[in-house]
């Protein structure tokens, strides 16, 4: 039990390490910006290249943390009914949440994602415009990644959840609802 | 009798909302509620086992291809660096200097911050909860009014959703397919009026009444205010946000430049504040990522639900139902708002926007209003705006305001809902009335777009 705990920390590790690395891309994006109304304003220099550059950046930031996000808790919830709810209770909503909607969800968008990437990557394709950027593959690819990382973050909420549920009290007090830390993240935490 | 296909995407939305309330990410029941009937329309032979590669397909193009959506994490970024370097609270302390002479000034100064601070966070149930922690113990222990402390703080922290740069204008443009910035000018007026109203009552209200709101006693004020301060806290930030409208106004730059600018801005300010330090320029950027993360999966899981919701033929249902029925555009109208209205009792306007208007973009542009607007032209704008001052008033609402639920976790144990639920009341009203008048007189928010052009 306590390796199937483990493995749930690593599939966690791994989708906040993407996505606070993906974080620093925000910083990324307001240089690119600046340089482009500098160089389109005072310079009169217009480039596609850089305009294209900043829809790919912010593209890749919100889908390389989507599993980040999960893992905190960031991602909006309608509290009205289930703030009432048990510790128990919440953890089925997880547990039937992760199986019925969200890792179905995951696995269409990953393995059609996937398609469409290898369709994108066999021809080729780059920007219609022909002074933008090459090789759209790379930005494409970030949908069925980022998705990933969600499935990651879910297959351990669905392994917390089900330790939790079916596991002894012990191996519930270890897991991300047994804990007060982690299952108390607010919205805008 | 309609058939159990038609009846499908019908059947989509009711799956939807008990699933909305068990407590999962939206974003996910959005998803799966999408996939699970694709799936079914699978079954039944009425989709190609193929086709949610369309959906695929339709998140990149109408997520992340998409230019003036990258104004997003940047205006998230700018508002979260102001609130975590401390310019929003000195900003307040400045304003409580100034103001404090007047009666009721505390909640004068609120009521200006949330206009000008709001504007940049975007988010309801974080706007609220930052004024509340940020102004509520304030205000409390200068003896104010609880109903009167609550109500301006909810009231002010709401109108952000409208005032310009606004995110949900930004979202809204681009579902609608019109101009981001012709929506800023349009809510520029609109937000200005409701914040003049709001400024007025607090006014008259602590006029009448001083002792609902005492103002600050000599012996009170720890450093007097001087021209220094007002230079250092109060002018850098106004310049900003001026810069930043002013150019997407002025048709120097689109929202998406003058929102890196406006982010560059903040870094700067920081920095000359000597707050840019690695770890707040951490917290903020990682921050910022998470709010921008949570709307765009949330946008994504609205994406693959409504493109099922159109596979599957709800929008010609909607559009048929429509025009078989002859309803006029001012039934719609009605129909919408009052819809729009009570979803807004239970959600952010992100979740509204997101379901609702995909599924009637299409037709919004079409509706007619006789000569009622100066313009058919400017229907979208117009609606646009409406949508926009209904959602605010719909999240101060009794009893279930979703704003006002914010704030009573925030406030904890400061003060009672019934303290809260008294001092909105006022505010409603003021909020009616604006929102009558801009039903009544579309010039209200069409006059300053018409002229700019």
């Amino acid at each position: 039990m306590s390796g199937l705990l483990k493995f749930t920390s690593l599939l966690d590790a791994g989708a906040t390490k993407l996505g606070r690395a993906s974080a620093w891309l925000m910083v990324a994006l307001i240089l690119v910006i600046m340089t482009d109304v500098t160089l389109r304003h005072w310079f009169v220099i217009g480039s596609t290249k850089l305009q294209e550059l900043e829809w790919h950046l912010h593209g890749a930031l919100f889908l390389l943390a989507l599993g980040w996000a999960y893992t905190r808790d960031a991602h909006v919830r309608i509290e009205l009914a289930s703030e009432r709810f048990s510790t128990r209770t919440k953890a089925w909503v997880e547990l039937l949440g992760c199986c019925l909607f969200l890792l179905p969800y995951v696995a269409a968008v990953v393995w059609f994602g996937i398609d469409y990437v290898g369709y994108s990557l066999e021809y080729d394709e780059a920007s219609p415009s022909a002074t933008g950027l090459p090789h759209r593959w790379i930005i494409k690819a970030a949908i069925p990644l980022g998705f990933l990382t969600l499935g990651m973050a879910a297959l351990s909420k669905l392994i917390n959840a089900s330790v939790f549920l079916f596991g002894t009290q012990e191996q519930a007090r270890e897991t991300s609802f047994g804990s007060p830390l982690n299952s108390a993240g607010g919205k805008n935490d | 009798m309609i058939s159990f296909v038609e009846f499908l995407p019908f059947l989509m939305f009711l799956t939807l909302v008990p699933l909305l309330f068990s407590g999962f990410p939206i974003a996910f029941v959005l998803g799966g509620t999408g996939l699970a009937f694709w799936g079914l329309a699978v079954l039944i032979g009425l989709e190609n086992p193929n086709s949610f590669f369309l959906v695929v397909s339709r998140i990149f193009g109408g997520v992340v291809n998409k230019q003036l959506l990258v104004a997003i994490p940047m205006f998230i970024f700018m508002g979260t660096m102001m609130e975590k370097s401390g310019i929003a609270r000195d900003l307040l302390n400045t304003l409580q200097l100034m103001t404090r002479r007047i009666p009721g000034g505390l909640a004068l100064s609120v009521t200006l911050l949330g206009a000008i601070l709001a504007a940049t966070t975007g988010i309801i149930g974080a706007s609220v909860v930052m004024m509340t922690l940020m102004a509520l113990p304030v205000m409390l222990e200068r003896s104010y009014d609880k109903p009167l402390a609550t109500g301006t703080i909810a009231a002010s922290g709401t109108l952000g959703i409208l005032l310009p740069p606004s995110i949900m204008l930004v979202v809204m443009a681009d579902l609608l397919g019109t101009s981001a910035g012709g929506l800023f000018l349009a809510a520029v007026v609109p937000s200005l009026m409701l914040a003049a109203f709001y400024l007025v009552y607090i006014f008259a209200r602590t006029s009448l009444n001083p002792s609902l709101a005492p103002p600050m006693q000599d012996e009170e004020i720890e450093s007097p205010l001087t021209a220094g301060m007002v230079l250092k806290s109060f002018v850098p930030p106004l310049l900003l946000i001026t810069a930043v409208l002013g150019s997407i106004f002025g048709g120097i730059a689109t929202p998406t430049e003058a929102s890196g600018v406006g982010a560059f801005g903040a870094l700067l300010l920081a920095r000359l504040r000597g707050e840019l330090r690695f770890t707040i320029l951490r917290d903020v950027v990682e921050r910022s990522t998470l709010t921008t993360t949570m709307l765009f999966g949330l946008f994504i899981g609205a994406t693959a639900f409504s493109y099922v919701f159109a596979l599957l033929g709800g929008h010609d249902q909607i559009l048929h139902i429509i025009q078989s029925t002859g309803t006029g555009g001012w039934t719609v109208l009605l129909i919408l708002m009052i819809a729009v209205f009570l979803l807004g009792f239970f959600f952010d306007w992100i979740e509204i926007t997101l379901i609702i208007l995909p599924v009637f973009a299409p037709i919004i542009a079409h509706l007619d209003f006789g000569g009622h607007l100066p313009d058919p032209g400017l229907t979208t704008m117009w609606f646009a705006i409406l949508m926009a001052v209904n959602l605010q008033t719909s999240f101060l609402t009794p009893p279930f305001g979703f704003a006002l639920f914010y704030m009573k976790g925030a406030a904890a144990d400061l003060v009672d809902l019934r303290d809260i639920y008294k001092g909105i009341i006022p505010f409603v009203l003021l909020q009616l009335l604006g929102l009558l008048a801009i039903l009544m007189w579309p010039e209200i928010a069409l006059w300053l777009p018409t002229v700019a052009k």
